[in-house]
């Protein structure tokens, strides 16, 4: 399983990719992605909705399963990947590629870790 | 580890407090402890989370026959409940969620009762391929609910009707059904009843977790918190209004010409509507889409829609100079109101 070392990760299972300091790009760890199986559907906000730290922005849908998309951070949808919505297989195939959404005015964040301390993280989960 | 079982049943059949309950008691579970609940639906098609639902199910028979549109939490395709149907949700945190293990308290519940089946790669259970019991799966932070459907006596001319739409024009961009062949279990087990089959499911509940199942009772939830979920679930927004846009074309030949009606619709709204027609009127092709466009998706007020333009015209036929008005007798333009109406409700 890769867990690139540039991105920062949460406990939900999202990873995080600064483009500045208070904006950054959102999705799901190639974990996440592995654990739900083959996404058929993505549900996303819009821009301009905004976002809190620990709770849900969005869904994803695998075999007849839907699971909740957390934000890491409480900021601003600024941008959408509407590509997603056509083809959420896309997640599955490139889990670092397929950001979900860009948060800008960062103002709070989770506890998020290093690569590292994410690998160990799941690994004491399983 | 599981410490604790509990299960449930309800008499309320009203689909939408039935989800309501589910939702309450799988936001609300505790570590280490597992919920059965049991209950049934009277007329319902439900349909997954990310459904469209005029795709799924045939909205406006159903609804016209007193019957309940339902969208659930969870993923999946559209099913068919009646009281014929007893469905099943297990409750359970995260760390304790497994399916098999779940689904094997189904398996030895029908054990329990002299059928043999079997676990598919869906996550659904079948006696000899065909399906009698449809299983979908939702998770929210740690919380996490697997439910189902159980056929007993379901009536399946019913099930057909409602779930199979001629929908190869509606294009979306929505999760699409997996038609499966489907066996009531009453076929399997001559005499069975929906009170046999919740006694064997509690049993074989407590056989599989190695633990007695104390039962719970609906009158410990807070009336308002399951009256606010019902009304969320009841809401059209959540049933017709969700962010799936659509494009429908339905057409027709008529006495009077052909038509086709393309609509294009998003969170259960018109946001287009093109007519064409070579034997209607360009006057009154306009002004059916302009009166359309806007509107809700939802055959009879769209029908109440086409009534008032239809009385709207004939007055204006009658005062106004020959100059300014459709060169159509009253007579035609009502034919023509009619047969789309028809094509409008059988459509949707």
């Amino acid at each position: 399983m890769n867990f690139p070392e540039r991105l920062f990760y949460s406990k939900t299972h999202q990873w995080l990719r600064f483009l500045d300091d208070d904006k950054a790009l959102v999705g799901i760890t190639d974990y996440a992605q592995d654990s739900m199986g083959s996404l058929v559907f993505v549900t996303l906000p819009e821009v301009g909705d905004a976002v809190q730290a620990g709770e849900a922005f969005g869904d994803v849908e695998s075999v007849k399963t839907v699971s909740d998309v957390y934000s890491p951070v409480t900021g601003t949808v600024d941008a959408v990947n509407q590509e997603l919505l056509d083809t959420p297989e896309a997640i599955n195939e490139s889990p670092y590629e397929s950001w979900l959404i860009t948060i800008s005015d960062i103002s709070q964040k989770e506890e998020l870790m290093s690569s590292e301390e994410y690998a160990a993280y799941i690994k004491e989960q399983n | 580890m599981i410490k604790k079982l509990r299960w449930i049943e309800t008499l309320n059949t009203y689909p939408y407090k039935n989800l309501a309950m589910e939702e309450y008691m799988t936001t609300h579970n505790v570590d280490e402890e597992c919920i059965l609940f049991l209950w049934q639906n009277r007329r319902t098609v439900v349909i997954g989370k990310n459904q469209n639902c005029w795709k799924e199910c045939r909205v406006n028979a159903l609804e016209t026959d007193g019957g309940y549109l339902v969208r659930r939490l969870s993923g999946g395709g559209a099913v068919y409940h009646d009281l014929g149907n007893l469905n099943f949700t297990f409750m359970v945190k995260q760390a304790d969620y497994d399916v098999n293990r779940q689904l094997q308290v189904i398996i030895t519940a029908l054990s329990l009762l002299g059928v043999h089946s079997q676990q598919t790669g869906r996550n659904d259970i079948t006696v000899d391929g065909r399906k009698f019991s449809g299983n979908a799966f939702f998770r929210k932070g740690d919380f996490r609910f697997h439910h189902g459907t159980l056929l007993l006596d379901v009536d399946t001319e019913q099930m057909a009707r409602y779930l199979n739409v001629s929908a190869e024009k509606l294009s979306s961009k929505s999760v699409s059904s997996v038609k499966s062949r489907v066996v009531n279990l009453k076929e399997l087990c001559p005499g069975l009843t929906v009170e046999i089959l919740k006694e064997k499911l509690v049993e074989a509940f407590s056989q599989v977790y190695g633990m007695e199942a104390v039962e719970l009772t609906e009158a410990s939830f807070p009336s308002y918190e399951i009256q606010r979920l019902t009304e969320r679930f009841e809401s059209w927004d959540w049933k017709y209004g969700r962010k799936i846009p659509f494009e429908y074309s339905v057409e027709s030949r008529f006495d009077w010409g052909e038509v086709q009606l393309q609509f294009h619709v998003n969170q259960g709204l018109i946001l287009d509507v093109v007519v064409y027609s070579d034997s209607m009127e360009l006057e009154l092709i306009e002004k059916i889409s302009d009166v359309l466009i806007g509107k809700h998706y939802n055959a009879e007020s769209l029908c109440e829609t086409l009534d008032e333009l239809c009385e709207a015209l004939k007055q204006k036929n009658f005062r106004a100079s020959a100059s300014d008005v459709l060169n159509l007798g009253t007579s035609s333009l009502q034919a023509i109101i009619t047969d789309l109406k028809s094509l409008i409700r059988d459509s949707m």
